[in-house]
């Protein structure tokens, strides 16, 4: 490779690396990343009273159910696996009256009736709101004990009551194995696909600002008619596009790092005692069981490909928008339609999972600019195959191969263009010109 | 040796350079002259390869100036051309680089050049940390960093005191001495009558003026006759026959004749009067291009 091309990347990316910002940004990066995956355990390290004790005191009125409902109480409460959670369960024999005048705050006062109609009624009181779990557990346990009750008095043995209240077996069968997939998907597309492409979208606003602030600035202080004049301008396109991705994807396996070190640190106080929030876990289940992690195995190869590629045509464009701009206050204004785009094509990634089968989403897929964030979140879903991918990444291919050979051209006129006077046609001019 | 032969140059339908040659040999200082806008930057543009001519062409050496040729090439730009966040070093050697020279190469050098223009303390320091006459320097060393075969200086002396001009204008002359071509151009005409043998006078990117300043200040025709003395009979003066007018220049008169040929009737006038001086001067090139370049907006 030209040794020129090569100095003028290297110069490009020690602009980048180089500063003071780069390393204060990613301790920053790397300190919020780290907080925020281990920030129960950091919570919990500050210490407060986590530890959520309960007291159920029981008034039976002649319905003989306390133990039934005790058992069920403590059975609930210990499957739940929420080592904070202490409930004790006692019976009184004192009146709800006397008991309610002298409730604690970590008291509930639980009053057990039943009627012609009802086997189990219940009356449930407190000083302040119940947590969801212990209200969950409550109602639950009642549940079961009026079950219980209503079995004995009409004689139905449990196998019995089980065939009744089990839920159907559905015996889901898709006969296009593309399709294949958890109709769930959809939902957790909507709320967990988003996280995932958060990064790259990021990265791609990160590249576009990069790769135009840095030719708007050789073109402000008209060092660009130094530089052009030993290298062609489509060298010097080119060694900032390849800095720049370079930085991205550099600056994307930081992230990744930082979000190893934050899990492993996570897990290491999992295995010391602390736990993952139930609402983690129970989300990472549900993608495990819908074949969604399994998916994203065979996802990723290409994704990864849709978004460097992606990147490539992102930085041309930015740069060829750069160079027809006379200062950073243009480039700044410019630059928002791309912006806008990358956005559209988030937004649209996060949409496909409700609106399932639409074909509008389903073109869109194909288009450069929205294929990096719409293909694999659709293919996620089923809607479409990973041939379909492929088809993305060559219609990507040949937008990148086209941007360049007529782009190139306008970047030439562009980069010793000062003056806004009939900017549209230089450029369109240029745009026709055989000269490359 | 640089040859621009017939170069054409249009934007659209403007002409920006119309039919323009000059030579400049080794070892010689050509002034390239005009106006805002007369053509000089696109001219530059061409020889330095950014843009190309629509016909008509530049060689250096014979051959057809590329990015081969141009690392042989230093261009001193009009505005400043430096990366303001890079420091002197890394701005010399980011120059040094392009032109094609090896860091190692270019760092020796460095020290030479900051150490004569008296800006060796600056070597660490931000280009947008220096003044502009500094800025300037460091413009200037890295456009001579590869020891040019063809030098470009537009409006070189921007932003310096008397006494930095001289430094560079010495540098300039030792480039010289060594063989460099240098084309130089600026609006101050004095710089160019003491740099240039040789100059064209652009407007609108046709040369109307080209060739030796000696022969082009012969060709003018127009010569002044500065005079200063008593009771000098302006009046009678006004009335002779090629006296084109009469004006005070700092405490003397400046008679304006159409050649020199009237210089003797106008001595004939003033010889019994009390004069101490009688001289007669070829006009500046200051007044050859505003009588040229003003004569065709006219």
């Amino acid at each position: 490779m030209n040794r020129k091309f090569l100095y003028l990347t290297k110069v490009s990316l020690r602009k980048k690396f180089k500063t003071k910002w780069f390393v204060i940004t990613n301790i920053i990066l790397a300190v919020a990343i780290i907080l925020l995956l281990n920030i129960n355990s950091i919570v919990s390290f500050f210490g407060g009273d986590f530890d959520n004790k309960t007291s159920i005191i029981v008034v039976d009125n002649d319905t003989d159910s306390y133990t039934l409902f005790e058992k069920n109480i403590e059975s609930y409460a210990s499957s739940l696996n929420d080592e904070d959670m202490k409930i004790t369960v006692k019976k009184t024999d004192k009146t709800s009256k006397e008991l309610k005048d002298d409730l604690k705050d970590d008291e509930i006062l639980v009053e057990l009736t039943s009627d012609n109609t009802e086997y189990l009624k219940a009356k449930v009181t407190s000083n302040e709101k119940i947590d969801t779990l212990t209200y969950q557990v409550i109602s639950q346990s009642l549940n079961s004990t009026k079950t219980t009750i209503g079995m004995a008095i009409n004689n139905i043995d449990a196998t019995t009551l089980n065939n009744i209240s089990s839920p159907v077996t559905i015996d889901r069968v898709v006969l296009n194995e593309d399709n294949n997939v958890d109709e769930n998907m959809g939902l957790i597309m909507s709320s967990v696909f988003p996280t995932i492409i958060l990064p790259f979208f990021m990265l791609t606003m990160i590249l576009i600002q990069m790769v135009g602030g840095e030719i708007c600035e050789e073109k402000t202080t008209r060092s660009m008619e130094i530089i052009i004049s030993n290298v062609s301008p489509k060298q010097h396109l080119m060694s900032k596009i390849l800095a720049s991705n370079i930085f991205v994807i550099v600056q994307g396996l930081l992230l990744v790092v930082y979000t190893v070190i934050g899990l492993l640190i996570s897990t290491n106080m999992l295995s010391s005692g602390m736990s993952l929030p139930s609402e983690v876990t129970s989300i990472f289940d549900s993608l495990v069981s819908s074949g969604f992690i399994e998916k994203l195995i065979y996802v990723i190869p290409l994704t990864l490909i849709l978004i460097v590629l992606s990147f490539l045509a992102y930085s041309i464009v930015a740069g060829i928008l750069a160079s027809m701009t006379v200062n950073m206050e243009d480039f700044s204004q410019l630059q928002t339609p791309l912006v806008f785009i990358s956005l559209g094509g988030y937004y649209l990634a996060m949409m496909a999972g409700m609106f399932n089968g639409s074909l509008l989403i389903r073109i869109l897929s194909y288009v450069p600019f929205l294929s990096s964030f719409v293909s694999p979140s659709l293919y996620m879903m089923g809607e479409i195959g990973l041939i379909d991918i492929v088809i993305s990444i060559v219609i990507l291919v040949l937008f990148i191969y086209l941007i360049l050979h007529f782009g190139i051209k306008v970047y030439k006129v562009g980069i010793l263009n000062y003056s806004n006077e009939k900017v549209w046609s230089k450029f369109f001019k240029a745009f026709k010109s055989k000269d490359v | 040796m640089l040859k621009v032969k017939n170069i054409v140059k249009y934007y659209g339908n403007n002409k920006a350079v119309d039919n323009l040659s000059f030579e400049v040999k080794n070892g010689e200082i050509f002034g390239l002259l005009g106006e805002n806008g007369a053509g000089k930057t696109t001219t530059f543009r061409i020889i330095m390869g950014l843009i190309e001519s629509n016909s008509g062409e530049v060689l250096l050496d014979g051959k057809k100036i590329d990015y081969n040729l141009t690392d042989k090439i230093g261009f001193v730009t009009e505005e400043r051309s430096l990366l303001t966040k890079l420091t002197v070093l890394e701005q010399l050697k980011f120059y040094g680089v392009l032109k094609g020279l090896d860091e190692r190469t270019i760092e020796k050098d460095i020290d030479k050049w900051l150490e004569r223009f008296e800006i060796s303390s600056y070597k660490n320091r931000k280009i947008k940390e220096l003044s502009k006459g500094n800025q300037q320097k460091i413009q200037f060393i890295s456009a001579i960093i590869n020891h040019p075969k063809l030098l470009i200086l537009d409006e070189p002396f921007t932003g310096l005191d008397p006494i930095n001009v001289k430094m560079m204008k010495d540098a300039i002359y030792e480039l010289q001495k060594e063989g460099t071509s240098i084309i130089f151009s600026s609006h101050q005409m004095e710089y160019i009558e003491d740099f240039c043998e040789k100059l064209v006078i652009l407007v609108k990117g046709h040369p109307v003026v080209s060739g030796a300043l000696k022969q082009i200040k012969e060709d003018f025709g127009i010569k002044n006759i500065m005079l200063r003395g008593e009771d000098l009979p302006i009046d009678k003066i006004k009335t002779v026959k090629g006296v084109l007018g009469i004006s005070k220049v700092r405490g003397e008169i400046e008679v304006k004749i159409e050649d020199k040929s009237v210089a003797p009737k106008i001595f004939s006038l003033i010889k019994n009067c009390n004069i101490t001086k009688y001289d007669v001067v070829e006009p500046t090139l200051n007044e050859i291009f505003i009588a040229k370049v003003g004569g065709i907006h006219e």
